[in-house]
């Protein structure tokens, strides 16, 4: 059976050194101002193909149902903030938008 | 939080909450990874070494579509930058003293949840208040995990389907809550990346893991560029 362990170790080591260098050493506050704004948004520009195209990809043929459980949980956390019922809500519109066929 | 003592246990119950968010995410991690054709050791062996929402989740999207090791060892570093930045304002708060393993451990433990609840608290932070807030989200985290991995063993298809959903909510309320705090452009940011990835990837068929690379950091740049301000 294939094992997943070299992956999953690459990934740790991924996650562990961007957390563990500030721990031993601070340059952070050197660094040339355009460098440091573009560092600081790197988590933002990740969320856009973090969700697409895949929310669509996941659900061929419903394509659109992926997209409605998403809307849902958008909308929820915006006026609302939080995080558990924004993705509960996700999963309860995804499985009706696939039971519709969507 | 004003004057409080911060010992181990003023840390399990700052990381309650946390824990609370966690545990359903880490079950959609569970479902996802056991989807991907994961054990169940190799599940918690997952979130016990990355213990990181999104990085663990890109991560597993790229295992699955075959990704090559430095592909996968880039984008997620990419995505877990911003800890260094979270680590530093942490470090600066620890008492004096706390070194070698100890600060490896607080590394290891600090997420974006528990970089937000720890510098809430004015005062210099012992390294036994951040054991009891580390090791709560991280129970939730690895616990969470296990139960979605074992759940989805018997939970019917259709509903696998629609809590394979609950990846992308995730993104899609951190973007909202983003959008709310930061304003219009947030969403112009994440607009240009998930465009770039979607046409690298659908029309001229880069891989996966490079397309995320190229995208997060042009939208960053681009970003950085018409915001002068720090958002």
């Amino acid at each position: 059976m294939k094992t997943f362990v070299l992956p999953i170790l690459v990934s740790a080591l991924a996650t562990f050194i961007p957390r563990v260098i500030p721990y031993w050493v601070s340059f952070l506050d050197k660094l040339p101002p355009l460098l440091s704004r573009m560092l600081r948004l790197l988590p933002i520009a990740a969320l856009g193909p973090l969700i697409f195209p895949g929310v669509f990809l996941d659900y061929t043929p419903h394509l659109w149902a992926g997209f409605a459980g998403i809307s849902a949980s958008f909308i929820l956390a915006y006026f609302k903030g939080g995080m558990i019922l924004p993705i509960l809500s996700s999963i309860v519109v995804t499985y009706f938008a696939l039971m519709l066929g969507a | 939080m004003s004057e409080r003592n911060l010992t181990f246990s003023t840390g399990c119950k700052d990381g309650f909450p946390i824990f609370v968010g966690y545990f359903p995410t880490a079950m959609a991690f569970g479902l996802v990874v056991k989807n991907l054709g994961l054990r169940l050791w190799e599940a918690v062996l997952f979130s016990v070494t990355n213990f990181a929402g999104s990085g663990q989740f890109l991560a597993a999207s790229l295992i699955g579509s075959g990704a090559l090791l430095a592909e996968l060892f880039i984008s997620v570093l990419l995505i877990n930058l911003r800890y260094t930045f979270m680590g530093a304002e942490v470090a600066r708060r620890l008492e004096d003293g706390i070194t070698g393993v100890k600060r490896a451990l607080i590394a290891h433990g600090t997420t974006d949840e528990v970089f937000a609840i720890s510098l809430m608290n004015p005062d210099r932070l012992p390294a036994s208040y951040m054991a009891g807030l580390e090791l709560t989200s991280y129970a939730g985290w690895v616990g969470g995990t296990a139960l979605g991995f074992l759940v989805g063993l018997v939970l019917p298809l259709a509903l696998q389907l629609a809590v394979g959903v609950t990846i992308y909510a995730m993104f899609s309320s951190l973007l909202a809550q983003e959008f709310r705090q930061k304003g219009v452009r947030v969403l112009l940011i994440a607009a240009i990346s998930a465009g770039t990835h979607s046409a690298l990837t659908l029309l001229f068929g880069v891989k996966i893991g490079w397309s995320f690379v190229i995208s997060m950091l042009l939208a960053s740049f681009i970003g950085s560029l018409i915001i002068r301000e720090d958002l």
